[in-house]
């Protein structure tokens, strides 16, 4: 007898033909709920039509699975491989483990303030002033460029304590 | 399917420039990528250049790499993405008209002058086979990458709305789209498998 004869009718388990074939794929993807699962089943038993729906769709299914799969060239890695910016990234490392207040990484301040030759000219001039002082100049314009003299070294060790106190205290290498 | 924890240390390592870890990462993926990329262009040479150009593209965007997805997601949906824009530039090669548009805005492909493979691989694996990438190849590029994703590198339907980045309800839909879409060109063609 020809199965599409039976379309119309329920095959006893609350699943009509139209209901079953809208479920059959999730039906064979496996992502049906149980109890949905069981009346497709139970309808595919007792439904010639539908499990000939059934069963083309499950040939798709595993052809599609079973697709062959080819193996990559032997040489695909080193052209791939050769173009990673591998310094760039060795190089923004550490940046990138501690994210740093802006206002705390080394770069906020301009080079020649952390330049070594700009803070040991900046503390020998405070030295001196300091000495002067000590010596008895005692003149208060003497101050000014005491502390000018100070600035770029203080600026820096300020900005370390500032990193050290946020607990971002810079890795060696 | 893939081990979202190991690909996030193996990621972090790069990060820091370890030549070693983009090594895993080609060993881990190098595969399912090609395969993606073969089956979306169906040829060996368009696949080596296009997969090769993903990883490369990965490797330099690592920063904007989000931790809060799987790696692997990112990866599939650069190389999907990928993939349909070469085919699409491609179309536009051969045609100056605009595709057809489905009932949900899909667009259908129009039928190109598809290379295949030689003949005698034709030959070589089964006929079933054969027929199936035939299909596979004519359909739309965004069935294409689903089927594939579903299919070929076993993703589950939440994977995959994660890597098309797609509510779940959109990807079931098109994904059975996709496969009715299969077997009615299989019905046309006549092609038993
Ligand atoms: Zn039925």
């Amino acid at each position: 007898m020809d199965g599409r004869d039976q379309r119309d009718h329920r095959a006893g388990h609350g699943l009509d033909c139209p209901d079953c074939r809208l479920e059959l794929q999730e039906y064979l993807d496996g992502t049906l709920e149980k109890k949905r699962s069981l009346a497709v089943f139970m309808h595919l038993r007792d439904c010639a039509a539908c499990r000939a729906d059934h069963d083309a769709l499950q040939a798709v299914f595993s052809g599609l699975d079973a697709l062959p799969a080819l193996e990559a060239p032997a040489d695909f890695d080193a052209k791939v491989l050769a173009s990673v910016p591998y310094g760039a990234y060795q190089a923004m490392a550490s940046l990138r483990r501690e994210r740093v207040p802006v206002f705390l990484e080394e770069q906020f301040l301009p080079a020649w303030l952390r330049a070594r030759a700009t803070r040991v000219a900046g503390l020998a001039v405070a030295a001196a002033v300091a000495f002067a002082f000590a010596a008895g100049a005692g003149a208060g314009w003497l101050l000014a460029p005491g502390l000018a003299g100070l600035g770029p070294e203080l600026l820096c060790r300020l900005q370390g304590a500032g990193r050290r106190l946020v607990g971002l205290r810079r890795a060696e290498g | 399917m893939f081990d979202r924890h190991q690909d996030l240390k193996t990621i972090r390592r790069c990060k820091r420039g370890e030549e070693a870890a983009f090594a895993e990462i080609l060993a881990r993926y190098r595969g399912p990528i090609y395969n993606l990329c073969y089956r979306m262009v169906r040829n060996p040479e368009d696949a080596r250049d296009l997969a090769q150009e993903v990883f490369i593209k990965v490797f330099r965007l690592l920063d904007r790499f989000d931790e809060e997805y799987a790696f692997s997601s990112w990866l599939f949906r650069i190389a999907s993405n990928h993939c349909i824009d070469h085919l699409r530039r491609n179309r536009m090669r051969f045609l100056s008209l605009d595709g057809v548009t489905g009932p949900d805005g899909e667009e259908f492909e129009l039928q190109l002058p598809d290379e295949g493979p030689a003949p005698d691989t034709v030959l070589e694996r089964g006929e079933a086979v054969a027929r199936l990438e035939e299909v596979i190849a004519d359909l739309p590029p965004h069935y294409k990458a689903i089927t594939l994703l579903r299919h070929q590198q076993q993703l589950s339907y939440e994977e995959i709305a994660e890597v098309l980045q797609l509510p779940l309800g959109t990807v079931k839909a098109r994904i059975h789209r996709a496969r009715a879409q299969i077997q009615q060109m299989l019905a046309d063609r006549s092609y038993d498998i």
